[in-house]
């Protein structure tokens, strides 16, 4: 990100590809959209290039990253005036399983659908923090500097989270299906 | 610990972040109680389930979103014109030189300024030129010669009879007495009341064999704007036979602009003179 910030563009390429990934994931689980997901990516990518005197070389660029995600989901739920819409669960099915064991892949894929599903009821908030918490594996030291708050209270905050969640998807599992 | 300690703790307990001592109380706990059991069960199944999530993939256009995005850039960057360029080497080679935490910025800052302040002590004493100088004299002169009409203004707060009792009291003065002279002279000069200007004059002929009176009568007698006041000050010039008047007087007695009888009284004393 120094090259970047000292005018070598192109490093740029370097960094996308070991982060667009996880970033990616990072908008999925948020927003529960593909392709404002994708869209949102190359935002946040677009975002490094237009500040990138910005950045100070104090923290980690991961850490930087996320801030500047959250920020453009922020400005993302805020342009359109929404909350973070609830994923429609069959946009998370696998493929169509055509390999043995089938009936079991559609079980687990099931269960997949019911989990996003449990993910996108959540408090928004909430699901921010436990997607950064829980899938993209930033430290709890990380995200209490992000959210300007005690690393005390991001466990505490994750924990009553992971059992909001946990209540969802288990009310989920006992409807009926539709 | 109670339930509650205990329960705060799962998520370390699950990353296995606690000491040996705090896991064996977090194990000996569960033993025994139900509902954390209950609890510790639930979390763990939901985490297992987390972790088990497919993971997500984005489509391939978002590479190649990117990378058409990364060269409208490069070519906007490769396109600068050479001032934007040398601009932008300036700003690399400074933010290399600088300190980038605000808080060293502001002590370089702090620390320049206080360089600056001490080599143009030692080394920057500008030597007035000349012509500065000599305005600088000019000026002083002129302040200085605003100082007595300043002292009269203030003392013009007064009433006229305050300002005639003021007169009338140097009368008793002793000749030597120079700043009674002084206030007389300016009242003569500046005091709009012409009783008050015509009792400074009588109050001064104890005073009239002073050259310094006399020139300053004679300098005053063609700003003098009253005839009476003006023929009493040529009968002061003429009394106190001062040669140094007779240009003044014979001007005096030329100019159509005075009193007919301004001018009768000054061929007079040129006369007497």
């Amino acid at each position: 990100m120094i090259a970047v910030r000292a005018g070598e563009i192109d490093k740029l390429g370097e960094l996308f590809e070991r982060h667009h990934g996880p970033l990616y994931g990072f908008f999925v689980r948020h927003t529960g959209d593909r392709t404002t997901s994708e869209d949102l990516v190359q935002l946040v990518f677009y975002r490094i290039l237009k500040y990138r005197h910005t950045y100070r070389d104090e923290g980690r660029f991961s850490a930087w990253i996320y801030h500047l995600a959250r920020k453009v989901t922020a400005d993302h739920f805020r342009r359109n005036s929404i909350a973070p819409i609830a994923a429609d669960p069959d946009d998370f099915h696998a493929v169509p399983d055509q390999a043995p064991h089938a009936d079991e892949h559609a079980v687990a894929a099931d269960d997949t659908a019911r989990l996003h599903a449990a993910l996108a009821a959540l408090d928004p908030a909430q699901r921010e923090l436990l997607v950064l918490a829980r899938f993209q594996r930033l430290k709890y030291e990380e995200i209490a500097r992000l959210f300007d708050i005690s690393i005390g209270a991001v466990k505490v905050r994750v924990h009553r989270a992971l059992k909001d969640l946990r209540d969802i998807y288990f009310k989920l599992s006992r409807e009926p299906a539709a | 610990m109670n339930c509650q300690r205990i329960q705060e703790s799962f998520l370390d307990y699950q990353d296995g972040r606690l000491t040996s001592a705090e896991t064996a109380a977090v194990r000996d706990h569960l033993k025994t109680c139900l509902d954390c059991q209950r609890e510790w069960a639930g979390l763990q199944e939901i985490s297992l389930k987390l972790d088990r999530l497919p993971p997500v993939e984005p489509s391939p256009r978002l590479r190649t979103q990117f990378y058409a995005m990364l060269e409208t850039h490069q070519r906007e960057a490769d396109s600068r014109s050479p001032f934007v360029l040398m601009r932008s080497r300036l700003d690399r080679f400074f933010s290399a030189l600088l300190p980038a935490r605000p808080v060293l910025q502001f002590a370089l800052a702090c620390l320049t300024l206080g360089a600056g302040l001490l080599v143009g002590a030692r080394y920057l004493h500008p030597a007035a030129d000349p012509e500065t100088a000599a305005k600088i004299a000019e000026l002083q002169g002129k302040v200085d010669s605003m100082v007595p009409l300043v002292t009269y203004s203030l003392h013009q707060q007064q009433s006229t009879s305050e300002r005639l009792k003021t007169v009338f009291a140097t009368l008793d003065l002793k000749p030597s007495d120079q700043r009674a002279v002084s206030d007389l002279l300016s009242a003569l000069a500046f005091d709009p009341s012409v009783n008050v200007r015509l009792s400074a004059l009588e109050a001064l002929y104890p005073h009239a064999d002073q050259p310094a009176v006399r020139s300053a009568v004679t300098a005053s007698l063609p700003r003098e704007p009253s005839p009476l006041v003006q023929v009493t000050m040529i009968d002061f010039l003429a009394a106190s036979r001062d040669p140094a008047a007779f240009s003044t007087l014979d001007a005096v007695s030329r100019s159509q602009t005075y009193d007919k009888a301004v001018r009768d009284a000054a061929r007079r004393a040129l006369a007497q003179l």
